[in-house]
């Protein structure tokens, strides 16, 4: 297989699992708005997080086989790999607990939320994890420019994901008597949001970090940093696919 | 010479910058509050963290450790101050709050403080390099001597040593306390803690129930670098690996446990806590500052657990000798994964807890408030998901050295090797299933009670076999007992105990009488004491001749175990009987008419030797460094790959790989070999 053929065949990949997502996120809301059938969604979230955990995660590369002799850069970077899965899988205990958090606090109801912005929000982080796939593609195979400019927007569209729960939602939620202090529910919301919006701050100072040195020229041989920054996005992302039907869908409004 | 004399200076501006810190905190609170509070809080929290950091400041000038302390002083002021201006900028009503600073003044300074030390220690130097695109060496090269102890390394072994050092400080710390409140119960009645008792703005039953809680969590922390220790010096070096997989992330664990310590002891000075170790809600809602300092210390105390098996897993995974196949690797090393992966997950479920207890008080979040349509008995789950499978990160490893260490002593194979090995494994998976049986008198749904008893007691099978193992392997072989065998067997016995005391407060009937009572206490201290104190012991004799190339003092070491292991058996019988008797835990004081005056001043004695025999085990390892019995060669005759090259090992390990040709636990089969070194050539 040629590196061009590998290039045109991944970015095609990228785009194909794209609409994938969405077509599910709009079943997603459609299955909630129609039937609000809590198994379905739950199955409907946990075939996204295959999705993207598979496919843009990669998470198969753990398996890798040919990785050179011990010491080399290709050698270590599975060891990253190893390491950085096992730090997701330690962080997604921290989701989790949230997650049973919601349930046994709120069951099977949900606060009243701005639904349009939610799957704004949503829309926004899921296309960001599209160019953040392109971006990493790109520098795999030597495209330095393009490597740059879908980081940029990765980072533009986070920045906007960021700022439409912390700065939008928020102050919606707090209009119409959502605080952090009048309940379960919004005890519930602002925590969850919260801990998501730390991680999307954090996966932005790792995006900045790697665009500022593959603008320096980094990345042309080593570029694993890419990657990891990339995993820990999508992973942020992961845990969006199964926090928006938790806090937008499922259930009933509590009045 | 020089060191004493470092000791010496470093000692006297422990006193210098503790008189001076109490001066200064001493002026603030008159400036604050305008009367002279002399046993308060903040001329005491100051008095505390200047003296540290004049001792370390003595002991190894402006750099490492004392410069880390210093960023955690000035960046705990910083963010204090921080938060209090904005409290005065938007009109607060209450700028500073009882200990000087308001609670979320005193958070976010707490906070502040940690990220500070990190930074000022160093220790993510390398990686500020790399975020900016600057590449820097592999390896950075340690000064000689014992100065490297005070400062970021990146070799295994240094901070396998500073791990165990900083937890033998802190078993020292939570002894002393141990033994203050120990006192206390000696009678009944308040013998000293009395209620016109006074320090640091605490009565004497406050200052009981923050020894007694502080007492449980320094000794959990202590545990938890205890066994970092342990594993991060001996892991690498018995399957062959240079190093840990991350150097900087491990150097990184390491020295977010420091700050964590210094927040733990601030909760102490800051109000204290009541709530003993387990923090409940509502009470740990409405306790002191303190209660958020402890908060705080756990949750970075909990990110050195976490990423430190991390590393512990990867390198194990990745960094294995050639021919080291699952079935070959060392007992030792499959009790640490099997903890790491405990660690590395459940972890996060008590710092999550924490942290929505600590919002809760922050920002009025109801998580676990009723009247706010909150579920108290959700964070009980909480919590319990990761404390009690703790338990078992706190054990395996110490089982795992009794396994390691009882062949070498037994001189024959170990028993089973695959069924123990499997054990330790099963020990961390069953322990996932088993935590609401904390929670059996807290008025969680009844219909989880039976399902809990089941899978608590499921625990007994894995580990029956270890038992099994151990017994057989004892069968029939030459015995020796040098000091770290004494140990051996001493957990042995003590594990047995904990082992069958177990049971009881795991069926429902019985532990609905049982529950909070002081036979919970006897129970958890032989667990603890036969699954870490005595394989740590027995780890921290057997290996100390690897670290030093000297051994410690026999006759001393068995003065130790004689000592400490009768008076043992008397203090955790004494607490199980007294429990039975109807002796409540974590109280202060107990009705004479119990008739149990006589036990509890037994037991007290039993205390105090303990503590004496630890004394003798410091000041034994103290005096061995320089003056022990060289021993630089296979001392104890093992077949392990570490002691095939002689001691005090290289920088990185070995100058030879070794390939694994064997069996790891074939004593005293004649010809069979479990290493052999790749000659240079072949290399």
């Amino acid at each position: 297989m040629t590196q061009t053929h590998d290039k045109r065949f991944m970015l095609t990949q990228g785009v194909f699992i794209f609409i994938y997502l969405a077509v599910l996120t709009g079943l997603e809301f459609f299955i909630a708005v129609a039937f609000n059938a809590v198994p379905l969604l739950v199955v409907v979230a946990l075939v996204k997080a295959a999705l993207v955990a598979y496919y843009y995660m990669h998470v198969y590369k753990l398996n890798a086989e040919h990785e050179g002799e011990e010491g080399s850069y290709e050698y270590k970077s599975g060891t990253n790999r190893l390491g950085l899965w096992l730090f997701l899988i330690s962080d997604s205990f921290v989701f989790g607990g949230l997650m049973i958090m919601r349930v046994n606090l709120l069951g099977l109801t949900r606060p009243e939320l701005n639904q349009f912005l939610g799957l704004g929000v949503t829309a926004v982080l899921l296309i960001s994890s599209f160019f953040m796939n392109r971006g990493e593609t790109l520098i795999n195979n030597g495209d330095r420019k393009g490597f740059l400019a879908n980081t940029a927007i990765t980072f533009v569209l986070g920045l906007g994901f960021l700022l439409g729960v912390v700065l939008v939602e928020w102050r919606l939620a707090i209009e119409e008597g959502l605080t952090p202090s009048s309940g379960p529910a919004g005890a519930a919301f602002f925590m969850m949001t919260g801990m998501h919006a730390f991680h999307v701050f954090t996966g932005l100072i790792l995006l900045a970090i790697v665009w500022l040195n593959g603008r320096r020229g980094l990345y042309d041989q080593k570029n694993y940093p890419v990657e990891a920054a990339a995993v820990y996005w999508h992973f942020v992302d992961v845990v969006w696919i199964f926090f928006y039907p938790a806090l937008y869908l499922i259930g009933t409004v509590i009045g | 010479m020089r060191n004493t004399n470092t000791l010496g200076r470093g000692l006297l501006l422990l006193v210098i910058g503790g008189v001076l810190g109490y001066g200064i905190g001493l002026g603030i609170d008159l400036l604050v509050s305008g009367t002279l509070n002399f046993s308060g809080s903040v001329a005491s929290a100051f008095g505390l963290l200047l003296a540290v950091t004049a001792f370390f400041f003595g002991l190894y000038g402006y750099r490492g450790i004392t410069r880390g302390l210093v960023w955690q002083v000035v960046g705990t002021l910083l963010g204090g101050f921080f938060v209090t201006g904005i409290r005065a900028l938007v009109g607060s009503p209450t700028i500073f709050g009882a200990f000087f600073f308001s609670e979320p003044a005193w958070v976010f300074g707490a906070l502040v403080g940690v990220v500070s030390f990190i930074f000022g220690v160093g220790v993510v130097d390398d990686w500020m390099k790399w975020a900016r695109g600057i590449d820097t060496p592999e390896h950075h090269e340690d000064e000689p001597g014992w100065g490297k102890y005070f400062g970021v390394s990146l070799d295994h072994k240094v901070i396998g040593i500073q791990y165990t050092v900083t937890a033998l400080a802190l078993i020292a710390i939570g002894g002393t306390f141990a033994l203050i409140f120990r006192t206390e119960l000696a009678a009944s009645q308040l013998q000293f803690l009395t209620t016109t008792f006074k320090l640091f703005n605490q009565t004497g039953p406050q200052i009981f129930n923050t020894l007694m809680s502080l007492h449980g969590i320094m000794m959990i922390i202590s545990i938890l670098l205890g066994i970092s220790g342990i594993m991060n010096y001996v892991v690498p070096m018995i399957v062959g690996a240079h190093d840990m997989a991350f150097p900087r992330m491990n150097a990184f664990a390491y020295w977010v446990a420091v700050p964590a310590s210094v927040l733990l002891l601030m909760s102490l000075v800051l109000g204290g806590f009541d709530t003993g170790w387990t923090g409940y809600p509502p009470l740990s809602a409405r306790a002191p500052v303190g209660m958020q300092m402890f908060f705080l210390g756990v949750f970075t105390a909990g990110w050195s657990s976490i990423l430190g098996s991390l590393n512990v897993i990867a390198t194990v995974v990745r960094m294995r000798a050639k021919g080291m196949s699952a079935m070959r690797l060392p007992i030792f090393v499959w009790a640490s994964i099997a903890t790491s992966i405990i660690a590395l997950t459940a972890t996060q479920l008590i710092g999550l807890s924490f942290q929505l207890v600590m919002f809760q008080r922050l920002f009025g979040m109801g998580f676990f408030d009723a009247a706010k349509g909150g579920n108290p008995v959700l964070f009980q789950h909480l919590f319990w998901f990761y404390s009690h499978p703790a338990v078992y990160v706190f054990v395996l490893p110490g089982l795992g050295v009794i396994s390691e260490l009882l062949p070498v002593f037994v001189r024959k194979p170990l028993f089973g090797y695959r069924w123990v090995a499997m054990s330790s494994l099963a020990i961390a998976l069953v322990g996932f299933t088993v935590w609401a049986h904390h929670m059996f008198t807290s008025g969680m749904n009844e219909y989880l009670r039976v399902p809990f008893m089941y899978s608590t007691l499921l625990v007994a099978v894995p580990t029956g076999v270890k038992f099994f193992s151990w017994v057989a392997t004892l069968w029939g072989g030459k015995i020796e007992t040098p000091t770290p065998m004494l140990f051996v067997l001493g957990a042995i016995l003590v594990f047995l105990m904990g082992g069958l005391t177990g049971p009881p407060n795991a069926t429902v009937s019985t532990d609905l009488h049982l529950h909070d009572t002081y036979f919970i206490v006897g129970h958890f201290h032989d667990t603890i004491f036969g699954g870490f104190v005595f394989p740590f012991f027995a780890a921290l004799y057997y290996w100390f001749p690897k670290a030093t190339g000297r051994r410690m003092n026999e006759f001393w070491g068995k003065v130790h175990f004689w000592m400490m292991t009768p008076s043992f058996f008397v203090l955790t019988l004494g607490m199980m009987r007294v429990g039975l008797l109807g002796m409540r835990r974590r109280i202060v004081d107990y009705d004479p008419a119990l008739g149990l005056d006589a036990s509890h001043l037994i037991m007290t004695i039993a205390a105090f030797l303990i503590g004496l025999s630890v004394l003798i085990f410091f000041i034994n390892l103290f005096y061995s460094m320089k003056h022990g019995e060289k021993a630089e060669g296979n001392l104890w005759n093992s077949r392990s790959p570490e002691w095939q090259v002689p001691s005090s090992m290289y920088v990185h390990n070995y100058k030879v790989p070794f390939e694994v040709v064997g069996e790891p636990y074939d004593y005293g089969l004649p010809g069979s070999k479990y290493v052999e070194f790749m000659s240079e050539k072949k290399h």
